[in-house]
């Protein structure tokens, strides 16, 4: 049995249980942090996550994956602190994405002309945070990051999301991560797969989940409704809501309902199987 | 009695002594902090800073006391309780900055504000303190983004920072000098009088030929030569670099025209880098090393001097009521 890679370190895939598999624990916008109306408090955010995943673990969850990538709030020490103290699982991610929601270092560098990281680039630097571990911002490497993830531009993905795209792919190959994907249209996905990754190891949110089904990924749905329509086996389920959102207004994740959403053998594959062999992480 | 807000407090201008103008602790784009090639451990970053900041601080002996204004944007390692802890134990004042290096270096949260919220975040940082330190901006930082034209966002600063200087009385700094039409405009329209404004880098090697320093200076605007030591004779100079002589050949020109008063010189080093290599052996005592001796040789007296790097900063940085 394979290894799936969490804040604390490698775990034994079949101890993920019911598993949240795209989520965001704490989400930040880029730069909230340093809002002059926006305080950040560590111990009311540990508060607020303890109590959700306490309420999961009850209801019968196992591991919680905050799918946010390294720039977005990611915060490795707090989520080691959560895991220890609630008994939840929890998976943290590398990368990031679109465009937009990158810093000026990756987009218009110190160089003449200031051209944006290639594809390259980022598949090193999103395979070392699972190869050597998870940044904290000038301080140290962390546990290994358990996926690879990015998105695209709604309207269509620039020249830097397919840079991004190439190197989640890259990073996942070179690693045996998993990588999950926010994309616009269905091509985003193919920009991934021509990277030579396989489909079943990709899983993407996207408004045209038959596209992606048929291309073999497992597709990401926060609807427990949509779950019937499409094939068990390539579903995942994920709340839709943010455990803490500092920088833009969400919907509040509850955790607790998800292990009791689905009835019957495709609560199983939904819940535990799919997600189980979407995180192992695979012999590179 | 007229003041200037230092990350340790409100000082009076008549103690700022010698000041380097536009310099910079340590200066990272966005997201470098992500980057583990250039992490330092905090051992080096002192080690490479405070022996720099000393050496300063003796260099500006004969005039009383040294000032170093930091020009890192919110979002390019401005690390200001750090600043307070080099201040306090090298007795170097230090100004930080409040505002954006420019739009390609303020993050999404930022990108998506209004010139309203940009004015909240700018005066707040002034009149209150920046994040958790209790330090107050003593001036604002704006700047071009690359490619040198002015974008949406970038206006967007300059707009919010017009008004929080009016509101508060520090000064604006700008990155880059290029494209200064519509910054005037801006300024103009807003009621800051333009002597509020020091428009950086308008001596830097890649704005030449695209800068109109001079029709700034006849604006009001003030003229900053503060990439002194970024010279093309360096082993590996930056893109920005400069031949010596032609930099202080334009520098002269201003003196010589009695166009002191618009003008501010600095050097623009990092003491530590954050984000890239930086430029080996380029510290702000290049001001007193290459720079003064260099003015001297040209025939600038020492009044001429004191005006330049004490006189005309010292009621630059000081709060207008």
């Amino acid at each position: 049995m394979g290894v799936v890679n969490t804040v604390l370190g490698p775990v034994p895939a079949d101890e993920l249980g019911v598993v949240a598999v795209h989520e965001a624990l704490l989400s930040v916008v880029p730069g909230a942090q340093y809002a002059h109306d926006i305080t950040i408090d560590r111990a009311e955010v540990f508060a607020t996550l303890e109590r959700e995943l306490r309420a999961f673990h009850t209801a019968g969850g196992g591991t919680v994956v905050d799918s946010t990538g390294m720039f977005h709030g990611r915060d490795v020490r707090l989520l080691e602190a959560l895991s220890r103290t609630t008994g939840v699982h929890l998976v943290a991610s590398t990368g990031m994405g679109p465009e937009a929601l990158l810093g000026g270092y990756f987009l218009t560098p110190q160089t003449n002309p200031p051209t944006p990281w290639p594809a390259e680039r980022f598949a090193d630097l999103f395979g070392r945070e699972v190869a050597e571990g998870m940044v904290v911002p000038r301080v140290e490497r962390r546990g290994a990051a358990g996926l690879v993830t990015t998105a695209t531009t709604r309207g269509g993905r620039t020249a830097t999301d397919e840079s991004l795209l190439q190197g989640v792919a890259r990073a996942a190959l070179a690693t045996g991560a998993p990588v999950s994907l926010r994309i616009d249209d269905v091509d985003d996905l193919d920009v991934v797969l021509k990277e030579g990754l396989p489909a079943r190891r990709v899983a993407v949110v996207t408004d045209d989940p038959a596209a992606a089904i048929d291309r073999g990924a497992y597709v990401v749905v926060t609807d427990p409704a949509l779950v019937g329509t499409l094939p068990a086996e390539r579903v995942l389920l994920a709340t839709g809501g943010v455990g803490v959102s500092f920088g833009e207004d969400a919907p509040a994740a509850s955790y607790a309902d998800l292990p009791t959403a689905l009835a019957g053998d495709v609560a199983h594959q939904v819940l535990v199987a799919n997600p189980r062999d979407l995180l192992t992480i695979e012999e590179s | 009695m007229s003041h200037v807000n230092t990350v340790l407090g409100l000082v009076p201008a008549a103690e700022l002594g010698f000041v380097a103008v536009h310099e910079h602790i340590g200066y990272g784009m966005p997201g470098s902090e992500l980057d583990t090639q250039w992490w330092k451990t905090p051992e080096q970053r002192y080690e490479e800073t405070v022996p720099k900041l000393r050496q300063f601080h003796q260099n500006a002996q004969p005039y009383g006391a040294a000032t170093f204004v930091d020009a890192t944007g919110i979002c390019n390692g401005r690390d200001v309780s750090y600043y307070q802890s080099l201040s306090e134990k090298t007795g170097v004042h230090i100004v930080a900055s409040t505002g954006f290096v420019g739009g390609d270096t303020a993050l999404p949260f930022f990108e998506r504000a209004s010139v309203d919220y940009l004015t909240e975040q700018f005066l707040h940082e002034i009149t209150v303190g920046m994040g958790m330190t209790g330090a107050k901006a003593g001036i604002i930082k704006v700047g071009v983004s690359r490619g040198f034209l002015m974008k949406e966002l970038d206006l967007r600063i300059y707009r919010a920072a017009a008004r929080a200087a009016l509101a508060t009385g520090v000064p604006i700094f700008t990155h880059l000098a290029v494209n200064a039409e519509p910054a005037i405009e801006i300024f103009e329209d807003e009621g800051l009088p333009l002597d509020r404004v020091l428009f950086g880098h308008a001596d830097d090697g890649i704005s030449q030929g695209k800068v109109r320093d001079r029709w700034i200076a006849e604006q009001g605007g003030r003229i900053g030569f503060d990439t002194f030591g970024y010279d093309l004779e360096l082993p590996d100079p930056p893109f920005w670099g400069r031949p010596r002589q032609e930099r202080l050949d334009h520098f002269l020109g201003y003196l010589r025209d009695g166009l002191v008063d618009s003008v501010l010189a600095s050097a623009d080093a990092n003491c530590s880098p954050l984000g890239w290599p930086g430029v080996k052996g380029h510290t702000v005592n290049y001001l007193f090393d290459v720079l003064i001796p260099a003015l001297h040789d040209a025939g600038v007296d020492d009044a001429t001097i004191r005006r330049i790097f004490v006189e005309l900063p010292a009621s630059f940085l000081s709060l207008q009521s």
